[in-house]
């Protein structure tokens, strides 16, 4: 199920409020174990024992990792067998098809699409549908154990409240992803005020306007965009009008989303950090990826990068690290050399700048340095959205001089979508925030509940009438 | 944030949410809508196995959609909400001032081509007569009406391999109201021409306008591309009926076995479908027997598709007999039922837009 459907909204949302505001405060977390797996399970419901599967799993290792604290090489082997399993459980459903395809290309060695096991048990090897969201939950377990093993965290002893970590619907599936010990202390105990409720039932609707009016409205162009490509009439202006359109996509339908979770977490007690900081206002490329998906970056920042050494082995190692860690984030966004490709496109950027443009930065007008940000990151939105590396590449020919500047059926898309783009550009910027903060606190309180009756009727319109609505997370 | 107001909000978000979903409970669902012109998904039976391919759970969700409360509101604030950001395309049909254009999109070649060769096929296979009639849609004769630079595929080449000019007849008349304005269908008056064009291409004398008086039979039409777009505030069609019931007899084979129907099916008009009134819309056969002509006028078999039906009642006027095939509902060969009725004159007739995408042409080979 997804938050920007008719049955979450007025279905699911409502129903799940009920019931668990109506229960007593200790039962409270088994709801939401309840609800999350019946969330889970609407769009695949035989993929519920992956969730109890890495349930069970992580729950034993936060147990035995606590108990052979003694042994550190015994809680180190623990820590090892849970991060080894959620590889295991992430590299067969989401790389498996991947890695076999290129182990063909390379070996010739091909692996069957079935495995039939005695007894007449017949085990899928290729071609599985990727569990949704498993780049998400997976991480998310992985950090517990390590969290527990680092003392950043308390063992979870009730099977039930670490369940509801592990499922809790909000972030399940698309994050962002919450760290155990960022929410360790409010499943023992977090208080459910009505002020709390009222600030996240407004994020959320921040959020929903975010994805359904924002983010599928533009996406509608980059799709155009790239039949255009295909058709063979794509322009230079089309071409950028279409990296353009995909990055105000993933950005307004990922942070939309990312706010929703939020949103919803807080209305259940929760506070979940911060995924997004306005990123397309970034002066550098180091510093968009400190505002981009922050939750994803914090995360290889802390159990891989830092893990690894970070910075302090030297430059070879630092370069080293650099280079694990962006292949690892490219990979990570889907099972695709594209992705690889786009991390390590990111991974020469940021190389760049730390050891080569650091004192020619520093002296460039902030009004280039960021025109030089948005180009890079739009560029890669292009290497990221084309999986097809051969498309990508006669596609950003095409943005580099390789087509005619402009056709009439651009002119048709600009007029079409140019309240779209302003909107877009300025819901990129503080403005909004900036203008909101400077209202009085009367008017505050009048435009609230009218901001948000407008966004939900608008957004409840455009998906009652079935138009476009994706879901981009798929394949991460 | 005071308590007060913090409770007030949430009330607000829960009240929004719950009334809708209470308002969905208790509307009784609705069998077909009229506006859409389709049938509503209905609450499907639970099964495990349904459950597990996830059938089931989508079905819900369709259900869910096409019952929820002020369904046809909803659809027109959307696209109102889309012509305030200057939108001109909504779902696939170009708003052009007081006109909806449906756009047309680039079709697969090779189906095109397919359909093209099963027709002359067909030709090999009888001995009447066999010519194809290709009817340009709206975005081709009005193309000026387009936004600019609008996209829309270009139908010309395809028109090129029509034996009646249907694309220069209209053309020649691209001023007047020859389509409907909130309909993907021509207009009575477009039908007219297109006759003409007909009669001309198999040597038929022509008809003149003069002879008819049409009859306003509804100026209530809103019609597929009103459903489509979800542009709701354009003023309604006209339907015109010109030619006169008299002397014509029309046998219809909508269950299976002949039945005494009519030219025009005065209940249409009553309902959202109104174009259907022109002989009773989709049906696997149908003939028109013209008592007024002599037997010599010859026998015509048109393979329909919708537009047909506006334009048979004209062709009643010339030939002794009109027979209209539908190849989606009607199995048998064509050839056999050309040969068996004595058909002079087969004309495979078809709008660009149902031509590029058909799948059943192939049945004209058999």
């Amino acid at each position: 199920m997804i938050f920007s459907s008719l049955t979450f909204l007025f279905a699911f949302l409502p129903l799940t409020l009920a019931v668990y505001f109506l229960t007593p405060l200790r039962w409270r977390n088994l709801v939401l174990l309840l609800v999350s797996l019946f969330f889970y399970g609407w769009g695949e419901p035989v993929y519920i024992t992956i969730m109890f599967l890495s349930i069970l799993i992580d729950y034993t290792h936060g147990l035995l990792v606590e108990k052979y604290r003694a042994d550190d090489r015994k809680a180190r082997w623990f820590v090892g067998q849970s991060v080894v399993f959620n590889l295991l459980l992430l590299g067969f459903f989401k790389y498996g098809d991947f890695l076999a395809d290129n182990l063909f290309l390379l070996t010739g060695v091909s692996i069957p699409a079935s495995l039939t096991l005695p007894f007449g048990v017949n085990v899928p090897l290729r071609g599985i549908p990727l569990p949704i969201g498993i780049s998400f939950f997976t991480f998310q377990t992985m950090s517990y154990t390590i969290d527990v093993y680092r003392r950043d965290a308390p063992v979870q002893r009730n099977i039930v409240n670490f369940g509801a970590f592990v499922t809790m619907f909000p972030q399940l599936i698309a994050g962002p992803i919450v760290k155990y010990k960022t929410v360790a202390a409010e499943l023992e105990r977090r208080a459910h005020t009505a002020e709390q409720f009222a600030l996240g039932a407004r994020r959320f609707c921040v959020g929903l306007a975010k994805k359904v009016l924002l983010a599928n409205s533009i996406g509608a162009l980059w799709e155009t965009c790239l039949a255009a490509q295909g058709a063979g009439t794509l322009t230079l202006a089309g071409g950028w009008m279409g990296l353009l359109a995909f990055g105000f996509q993933i950005y307004f339908d990922f942070s939309g989303y990312s706010d929703m979770a939020i949103g919803l977490g807080r209305i259940f007690g929760f506070r979940f950090n911060e995924n997004f900081d306005y990123p397309y206002l970034a002066v550098s490329v180091t510093e968009f990826w400190r505002r981009w998906h922050m939750s994803l970056t914090s995360w290889f920042r802390e159990y891989l990068y830092i893990p690894l050494g970070g910075n302090r082995g030297g430059t070879a190692r630092t370069l080293r690290n650099i280079l694990i860690v962006w292949f690892c984030t490219g990979f990570w966004h889907g099972a695709s050399w594209n992705f690889v490709l786009w991390g390590l496109y990111f991974a020469a950027w940021l190389i760049l700048e730390k050891y080569v443009f650091r004192a020619v930065l520093e002296k460039t007008p902030a009004a280039v340095k960021h025109s030089y940000t948005l180009i890079v990151v739009f560029v890669g939105w292009g290497i990221f959205a084309m999986e097809d590396l051969s498309v990508c590449g006669r596609y950003l020919a095409a943005c580099f001089g390789g087509a005619p500047l402009w056709s009439a059926a651009d002119g048709y898309r600009l007029r079409s979508y140019a309240v779209t783009f302003l909107a877009l550009i300025l819901a990129s910027t503080t403005l909004g925030k900036r203008c909101w903060e400077r209202l009085p606190d009367r008017a505050q309180k009048v435009l609230t509940p009218v901001l948000m009756a407008l966004g939900l009727v608008v957004c409840t319109a455009y998906l009652v009438d079935g138009s476009y609505n994706p879901f981009l997370y798929f394949r991460f | 944030m005071t308590k007060a107001y913090g409770r007030f909000l949430t009330a607000f978000f829960c009240a929004f949410l719950g009334g809708l979903l209470v308002w969905h409970i208790l509307l009784p669902d609705r069998a077909q809508s009229e506006t859409e012109n389709r049938t509503l998904a209905q609450l499907p039976s639970f099964s495990w196995e349904s459950l597990k391919d996830g059938s089931y759970t989508e079905a819900v969700e369709a259900y869910f959609a096409d019952q929820f409360p002020l369904r046809d509101g909803w659809t027109g604030l959307k696209a109102r909400a889309e012509q305030l950001i200057g939108k001109s395309a909504f779902n696939g049909v170009y708003l052009c001032g007081d006109t909806l254009i449906s756009q047309v999109e680039t079709p697969d070649t090779e189906l095109v081509g397919k359909n093209l060769g099963y027709v002359r096929r067909l030709a090999e296979n009888t001995g009447a007569r066999v010519t194809l009639g290709l009817i340009p849609s709206a975005a081709e004769v009005w193309k000026d009406k387009l936004p600019a630079g609008a996209e829309s595929w270009d139908q010309t080449a395809l028109l090129a391999e029509s034996d009646i000019g249907f694309g220069e007849a209209l053309s020649a008349h691209a001023g007047e109201d020859i389509f409907y304005r909130t309909d993907h269908h021509w207009t009575t008056l477009g039908a007219f021409y297109g006759a003409n064009a007909l009669l001309e291409a198999l040597g038929k004398e022509s008809l003149k306008a003069e002879d008819f008086t049409p009859e306003t039979a509804s100026a209530n039409f809103s019609g597929t591309l009103y459903s489509q777009s979800g542009v709701h505030w354009l003023t309604p069609d006209t339907v015109e009926f010109w030619v006169p019931e008299e002397g014509l007899a029309v046998t219809s084979w909508r269950n299976g076995k002949p039945e005494e129907a009519a030219l025009y099916d005065r209940a249409y008009l009553e309902k959202k479908d109104k174009y259907s009134a022109f002989l009773g819309g989709n049906q696997p056969l149908c003939v028109i027997k013209n008592e007024n002509v002599s037997a010599d006028a010859g026998k015509l078999l048109l393979i329909r598709d919708s537009y047909s039906d506006a334009l048979a009642p004209f062709l009643a006027r010339r030939f002794s007999e009109v027979h209209l095939l539908d190849l989606r509902y009607y199995r048998a060969p064509a050839a056999r039922y050309a040969a068996e009725n004595g058909i002079d004159d087969i004309c495979v007739l078809y709008s660009v837009q149902n031509f590029i995408s058909d799948r059943n042409l192939v049945l004209l080979t058999q």
